[in-house]
């Protein structure tokens, strides 16, 4: 299709180091009008590197290798520079002016449209709203962005790299935070800059967006392209093989759900307040992990799904009953749930999970550090021991437990912080989107790591977006929607579709009951 | 997890030479030692009475008083708080103890743990209006700097409180060796002692875990509020101690003690590489960084500088030191 067309913008033979390592050597990369193309690799592999290239980061003169855009040899000096030259980029992260419009978000940093120094509100306005209508976007310029989700924080900063119209568009892990719903207006938006001729440069980790959206995908690994796949020939197996270089036999491990096992963790007519209009809270949940056994919570952004499990850690203030093991336990803060045996994985790594003012090898042990000290003090070659033996055990890959956790990859990160909850040998272990910013390969550590926890008898209570994932991985999985427990399924006995549908039926009986409600 | 079979302490193989050298300059006090050095060695060459024994002593003493609240800055900067009201509170502890020991007749004894105790108890108010109330500590301790200088008024009537019972002129005057006094020994034991604290236990991990994010530190089981309370008391205790010292060390209860000192604690321990965001710094850094502040002041006066450069001196300094910091941090610790 569009292949044989003469690409619009090119990369060809780039190649950096960063201080001896070579990060990419020779990469070609080219994308066409009206094509998205997929940008895969673990991480690690140069993705972002290329990225950064691509739209100036990393100025002209740091790397070898030529840009072209539209035939013609560019180099960008800076982000704008390449922005002025029609090459737009999102970011993975959702920066946005939270007291700021949407529309003043939109034109962030030129909101005196060219002509000025003065801020012409109505037509700040006007010029947003036209971009939204453009993208079949519905969202009110005059909104305050500290009121959107964080699915319509990041429309907005895809308006924004709209503004000066770019016709190569850069998206990094745009759905990231996004869930099944979200995706799809997402996509529908992609698809109308497509027909517009735009091209796009998709970077993700998630397969079925690539099978979904891209006309093409380049896998980088080791600084190298490993292979460029049109899209006739996708083939998720293909992917996962040409990423990690070794063929993942199957996606999911193999698990069963114990038979006749205790009960490890007993939580009754939990309750946990809402916040922000925008997430529910958990309206009486009651639910049952027995020792071994893997749970999952499906539902949507924003369903209750995570302030269930921080309910449940004493993150939050909750109502209810919880027992671990048969015994009933009081818990009104992390510190007592970890008392009781409970450990919580956090979602966002960055937020609420590593110290970054800490190295590793600190990052490991902190709140873990009762058994490696003696009278109060730290003892250094035990700490020093168990932070290696921890390391090896969780495959974490720093060069040393001195090293500072930002440059770890995020794979490497999030089984840093693994080995963190697991070093105290938790009973019950909450698993908030486990996966989520990680490399296909550290995945399927991941996964093996989860059953292998389960086999060793401790209860799994995860939750995740990806509702493939949850649903290979869990013994179970309970279907939340608006706060609540809607239904339940074991393994085999449903599949994403039966999530759906279990959410939209609950979603229609609300909106029956409030229409009963108001007559 | 724990293999408490592997105590054994980790293999030196030959790299461990380069990455001890990388290490050690890592290392934030050693940047304000060298940069120390040279300005030593500077206003040496131009004055050579720069380095007298009585010019030493000088800088010495009244590091000791500022340094012993730099300890407790240090802590609480740690722990992701500041303190501007430790000056205020030197000053009202100072003149408190000398009420309680002339006025009231109390004896010596009861004056100090008196005035300590106001110091504690003003850090106790500030902990708990920051942690509970969540009003920002710069308004808080800002709003106690002005209270405190207040109550110093009210207590005293705006004159100094002299004469002091005997034992206080005794401590003040008191030559242990090289005509250093009682400030300077609590001050460097203090100064050990928290240093190691910081470093070694599990309430310095926990400190810089506070620090660096109080969230990640609730979640893994941290009493964050009591920690961050926990350092405003050291802070004020031991600026009730600094207090006293010099109240010592003056023989009077005046009413300036501690003035303009919460500045100088805060430019001196940040100069040492102590973070203003919390969770980054040590307590030989902040220490280092108060003396190189001195050593400048006393530098500039000893080589006959106009008073009002030297003020620019500090400023500029303070400035470069966080700038030299920032790309130490940048290159050794992001490169390594």
């Amino acid at each position: 299709m569009s292949t044989v067309q003469a690409p619009l913008f090119s990369a060809t033979a780039i190649a950096k180091n960063f201080g001896g390592v070579q990060a990419l050597r020779g990469v070609d990369f080219d994308v066409t009008s009206g094509e998205i193309h997929a940008l895969l690799g673990q991480n690690g592999a140069g993705k972002s590197t290329l990225v950064k290239i691509l739209n100036g980061v990393h100025p002209a003169g740091s790397y070898t290798g030529t840009i072209q855009l539209d035939r013609r040899v560019v180099s960008f000096a800076s982000p704008a520079d390449a922005r002025s030259n029609g090459v737009g980029y999102v970011p993975q992260e959702i920066e946005v002016l939270e007291q700021l419009s949407v529309a003043e978000n939109v034109f962030a940093g030129r909101t005196g449209l060219g002509d000025g120094v003065l801020v012409h509100q109505r037509k700040l306005e006007q010029r947003a709203g036209e971009i939204f209508a453009d993208l079949g976007i519905d969202i009110n310029p005059k909104a305050y962005v500290a009121a959107l989700t964080s699915a319509q924080r990041h429309l907005v900063m895809i308006a924004r790299a709209l503004v000066l119209k770019p016709r190569v568009l850069m998206l990094d892990e745009p759905t990231a935070s996004l869930s099944g719903t979200e995706v799809d207006a997402l996509f529908s938006v992609l698809r109308r800059l497509k027909a517009q001729g735009v091209a796009m440069i998709y970077i993700t980790h998630r397969l079925p967006e690539v099978l979904a959206i891209c006309d093409r995908a380049t896998v980088l690994r080791d600084g190298q392209v490993a292979v460029r796949i049109a899209r006739e020939d996708f083939d998720a197996e293909a992917f996962i093989f040409s990423m990690s270089g070794q063929r993942l036999q199957r996606l999911f491990p193999e698990h069963a759900a114990p038979v006749g096992a205790p009960c490890a963790l007993e939580v009754r007519h939990l309750t946990v307040a809402g916040h922000s209009g925008a997430v529910h809270g958990a309206k009486d949940i009651s639910l049952r992990v027995a020792a071994g056994e893997i749970v999952g919570l499906a539902g949507l952004l924003g369903s209750g799904r995570s302030e269930i499990l921080h309910g449940i850690y004493g993150r939050v203030p909750a109502e209810g009953e919880i027992q671990v093991a048969g015994q009933l336990k009081s818990i009104k803060s992390p510190s007592d749930a970890r008392a009781a045996g409970i450990a919580l994985l956090t979602e966002d790594r960055k937020r609420d999970g590593l110290l970054f003012n800490l190295p590793v090898g600190a990052n490991i042990t902190i709140g873990n550090l009762a058994p490696l000290s003696r009278n109060g003090m730290v003892r250094g070659g035990l700490e020093r021991s168990s932070i290696l033996a921890a390391m090896r055990a969780l495959n974490v890959k720093a060069s040393s437990p001195q090293a500072s956790v930002t440059h770890l990859s995020g794979g490497n990160q999030q089984k840093l912080l693994f080995a963190r909850v697991l070093m105290r040998a938790p009973k019950v272990l909450l698993l908030d989107e486990p996966t989520k910013g990680v490399d296909a390969a550290t995945r399927h550590e991941i996964y093996r790591l989860v059953v292998e926890l389960a086999g060793k008898g401790v209860a799994l209570l995860i939750v995740a977006s990806e509702l493939e994932e949850l649903i290979g991985l869990c013994d179970r999985c309970l279907v939340v929607a608006d706060g609540r427990i809607v239904d339940e399924f074991g393994r085999g006995q449903g599949g994403e579709d039966r999530v759906l549908r279990s959410v939209t039926a609950a979603q229609a009986e609300r909106h029956a009951l409030a229409a009963q409600a108001s007559s | 997890m724990n293999s408490a079979a592997e105590v054994s302490s980790p293999p030196r193989d030959a790299r461990s030479f380069r990455r001890r050298l990388i290490g050690f300059i890592a290392v934030g006090e050693v940047g304000v030692l060298a940069a120390m050095a040279l300005l030593i060695a500077f206003f040496w060459l131009i004055e050579p009475a720069f380095l007298s024994e009585r010019n030493i002593r000088a800088i010495l003493n009244v590091v000791s008083f500022v340094g012993i609240i730099a300890i407790g800055q240090t802590i609480l900067l740690v722990a992701g708080e500041f303190d501007l009201s430790v000056g205020s509170v030197a000053g009202l502890s100072a003149v408190v103890a000398a009420k309680l020991m002339t006025a009231a007749a109390l004896p010596v004894t009861t004056g100090i743990l008196g005035g300590i105790g106001v110091g504690a108890l003003i850090g106790l108010l500030n902990g708990l209006i920051v942690v509970r109330l969540g009003i920002p500590a710069f308004i808080q301790t800002l709003g106690m700097l002005f209270i405190g200088q207040g109550l110093i008024q009210v207590v005293t009537g705006g004159y100094p409180v002299y004469p002091l019972p005997e034992a206080i002129n005794t401590i003040g005057g008191t030559d242990l060796a090289f005509g250093l006094g009682w400030s300077f020994a609590f001050f460097i034991i203090a100064a050990i002692a928290a240093d190691f604290v910081l470093r070694r236990t599990v309430l310095g991990r926990n400190l810089y875990a506070t620090g660096g994010n109080k969230e990640v530190a609730h979640l893994v089981g941290i009493d964050t509020n009591a920690y961050k309370i926990g350092a405003f008391i050291v802070v004020g205790a031991l600026s009730a101690i600094a207090g006293m010292f010099v109240m010592a060390d003056l023989g009077s209860g005046g009413t300036s003690i501690g003035s303009g000192w919460e500045l100088t604690v805060i430019a001196g321990v940040v100069v040492g590489g102590v973070s203003l965001f919390g969770g980054a710094g040590t307590v030989a850094g902040g220490v280092v960084g108060i003396l190189m502040l001195k050593v400048v002041q006393s530098g500039l006066v000893v080589i006959g500088v106009n008073s009002n450069w030297q003020q620019i001196a500090v400023g500029v300094i303070m400035v470069m030191a966080v700038g030299l910091d920032i790309m130490r941090r940048r290159y050794f610790i992001a490169g390594a």
